[in-house]
């Protein structure tokens, strides 16, 4: 049950990462340098963030406010992190784009730029992934588990892996959703998806209150549809418009 | 669904990457699974013989001064071991004692496969409580290291099986190093960066001179050497990862740290690939060909590589012959030349994330993200000087500071925070 029980978490909180890693990302090296680069990028904002924090930490008081700061500035500093990853591949889909004109004699398709976020989000996501619950996880490979006191219907691994593939789902799918959204200039957009990565993470706000786990998890668990469904409406409309247009590639490039 | 530019970018970075993080990953699974057991008496006293601990024994109680000094002691006698193990090898080259090195590098695979993974293999018969009766494991043993000599040398041998014996060869002497006292594993990378760094790019460092020498004879290189071309391309590289050269006299060391890269003459039927490294996807396209090395045909050759971007279509028959079925159809990505990557690097690179591994699984990551773009922004470097690099330098410095910003800074925030369930 041990063993078991930790490849279990593990796969909960990364099973969806890799099968989407393997059936779209691990095709195409270049896809997989993008995600190992976003991963990498995200854990550079997290250190920094620590670093920041370093002083203040551990929260001792038993107030939800100190979180508040915490989770508001971490989320504001992470979209940021965004904003200077888009930056730079904008200036990566330049070179990208003369040599796909060089060598293929067309530019980078829609579809290539969508799988590029997709990518960079999965990164974010399984950067997310990772660091919050699988490092964490290594306690429940033996033979003990841990509960917490303010959520004491599950065990505490349980309930991360839980939460962190939410997070995952949400990470991913708004990078692809916040790429289209910069790239076609939807000012809405651009909004929407920090402000849901700030609804996010008040969500599990709720975990500190006595019992909140049994609101926070399934409030995120909406958070995280809501996202699909606006990534895939999103990419449906793109889809339709594709097709009543002629599927010319240099007609599809957009920016 | 037509092809695009991401199907094809980058296919030789990931043919490093990818035997680069199975190596790590078997040395942090072997650490992980060895570390309770690698504290008893037994384990203590194997890691007390090792070349690395030859001047000050590491204890856990000494002062961090003396333990500092230790360290440094340590890491420079095994750092001057290094380069007397290379210099001597880099004459023995240079009279071309060839078969002497040959055979030397058959005993050494031999005798790394043999001791080193057997007592690993034990340790690991051990930990898992399998039973095997004393006779039937020397005999799988001996067959497994009989199979490693030829294919670490031989040409006969499927690619495939080579790199697999390379890895193994790698993830036995990582796990080996790993066992070493904490600071000495430090000090002892960080100065093998250095050394690293001198070696290769100073202009009489042994391995630039051996480099240069073997270009300059049309030889393949005397070193343990991986090789990321694919496993369709013909004969010519299996000569590749002739001997591990530099590091070998010293008996726990492993292959030396050498990360080169030369271009490959495609006007050869038997492609030379002396060359310890190679990088040829442009990611900087069009990037001037500046020769880093001396050789002057080998200016000529990236000149040749830079028409060849230019998008001349009649490629040479001989490098279009050992590009793999589905290549790419232009010629810049020549896959017929492979990026090489020293055994070495792959060593170090895994010593660092097993010591990783000792501390938690947070500081593996970190020090595995941080490694990987070291290599990464190494092998763009490549693509811009087009000449030997030493691939220490960048990913050691990138991995060590990762881990100790991981340990005193991300650690206790991300514990805290996610501990009370609050994740962002």
């Amino acid at each position: 049950m041990t063993v078991a029980a930790g490849l279990g978490y593990v796969l909960i909180s990364l099973g969806p990462a890799l099968s989407l890693f393997v059936s779209v990302i691990a095709k195409k090296p270049f896809l997989i340098l993008t995600l190992l680069a976003s991963m990498l990028f995200w854990l550079i904002s997290l250190i920094v963030l620590s670093g920041a924090w370093r002083g203040f930490l551990p929260l001792k008081s038993a107030s939800w406010w100190p979180y508040v700061i915490l989770i508001i500035t971490s989320v504001g500093f992470q979209e940021a992190t965004r904003l200077i990853f888009w930056k730079l591949y904008k200036k990566l889909e330049v070179i990208l784009d003369a040599f796909a004109e060089e060598k293929f004699r067309s530019r980078l398709s829609w579809t290539d730029k969508m799988q590029i976020a997709l990518a960079g989000g999965l990164g974010h996501g399984v950067a997310h992934a990772v660091f919050f619950c699988v490092s964490l996880l290594t306690p429940s490979f033996g033979p003990a588990t841990f509960f917490v006191d303010r959520c004491s219907h599950m065990p505490f691994f349980l309930v991360s892996a839980i939460i962190s593939l939410g997070f995952m789902i949400i990470h991913t799918f708004s990078m692809v959703i916040a790429f289209n959204a910069y790239a076609e200039g939807r000012k809405l957009d651009q909004i929407i998806i920090p402000i849901i990565h700030i609804l996010a993470a008040v969500m599990t706000l709720i975990n500190l209150a006595p019992g909140g786990c049994a609101i926070g998890v399934p409030l995120l668990y909406i958070i995280g549809g809501v996202v699909l469904c606006h990534c895939w409406q999103m990419v449906w409309r793109k889809l339709t418009e594709r097709g009543n247009r002629q599927r010319n590639s240099s007609d599809i490039h957009v920016s | 669904m037509e092809r695009s530019v991401l199907d094809s970018l980058g296919v030789e970075i990931i043919g490093v990457m990818s035997p680069v993080s199975i190596c790590m990953l078997l040395v942090v699974l072997l650490v992980s699974t060895l570390s309770p057991s690698a504290s008893d008496s037994a384990a203590a006293a194997a890691s007390a013989t090792t070349a690395a601990t030859l001047v000050y024994d590491e204890s856990p109680s000494d002062p961090p001064g003396r333990r500092l000094a230790g360290a440094l002691l340590n890491a420079a006698a095994f750092v001057a071991l290094i380069a007397a193990a290379t210099t001597l090898l880099v004459v023995l080259y240079y009279y071309r004692f060839t078969g002497f090195l040959r055979n030397y590098v058959r005993f050494s695979a031999f005798f790394v496969l043999a001791s080193m993974g057997g007592s690993i293999l034990l340790s690991l018969l051990r930990a898992a409580d399998f039973p095997l009766d004393a006779f039937s494991a020397l005999v799988l043993l001996l067959n497994l290291s009989a199979v490693g000599v030829p294919a670490v040398l031989s040409p006969a041998v499927p690619v495939l099986l080579r790199q697999a014996y390379l890895v193994a060869l790698a993830v036995i002497v990582a796990a080996w190093f790993a066992r070493l006292p904490e600071w000495t594993t430090w000090t002892l990378l960080l100065a093998l960066a250095l050394y690293d760094l001198a070696a290769v790019l100073c202009p009489r460092g042994p391995l630039r001179v051996l480099v240069e020498l073997a270009s300059s004879r049309d030889e393949e290189l005397p070193a343990l050497v991986y090789e990321s071309r694919p496993a369709s391309a013909s004969v010519s590289h299996v000569v590749a990862a002739l001997g591990s050269v530099e590091l070998q006299p010293v008996e726990p060391a492993p292959p030396n740290p050498t990360l080169s890269n030369r271009n490959v003459d495609p006007d050869r039927t038997i492609l030379e690939i002396e060359s310890l490294e190679e990088e040829t996807s442009p990611l900087v396209p069009n990037e001037p060909s500046s020769s880093g090395s001396g050789d002057s045909r080998q200016q000529d050759i990236a000149a040749e590589g830079e028409r060849e971007r230019e998008g001349e279509r009649n490629q040479d028959p001989s490098s279009s012959s050992s590009l793999p079925g589905p290549a790419f159809e232009n010629d810049s990505f020549d896959t017929s030349r492979g990026i090489r990557l020293g055994l070495g690097d792959f060593v170090f690179y895994s010593v660092l994330v097993g010591r990783a591994a000792m501390y938690d699984l947070m500081t593996v990551y970190a020090c595995y993200l941080a490694i990987i773009s070291g290599l990464g922004c190494t092998l763009i470097l490549l693509s811009i000087c087009r000449h030997a690099l030493p691939a220490l330098p960048i990913s050691i410095t990138l991995g060590m500071g990762f881990y100790f910003l991981t340990r005193l800074l991300l650690e206790p925030f991300v514990v805290g925070a996610s501990t009370s369930l609050v994740m962002f």
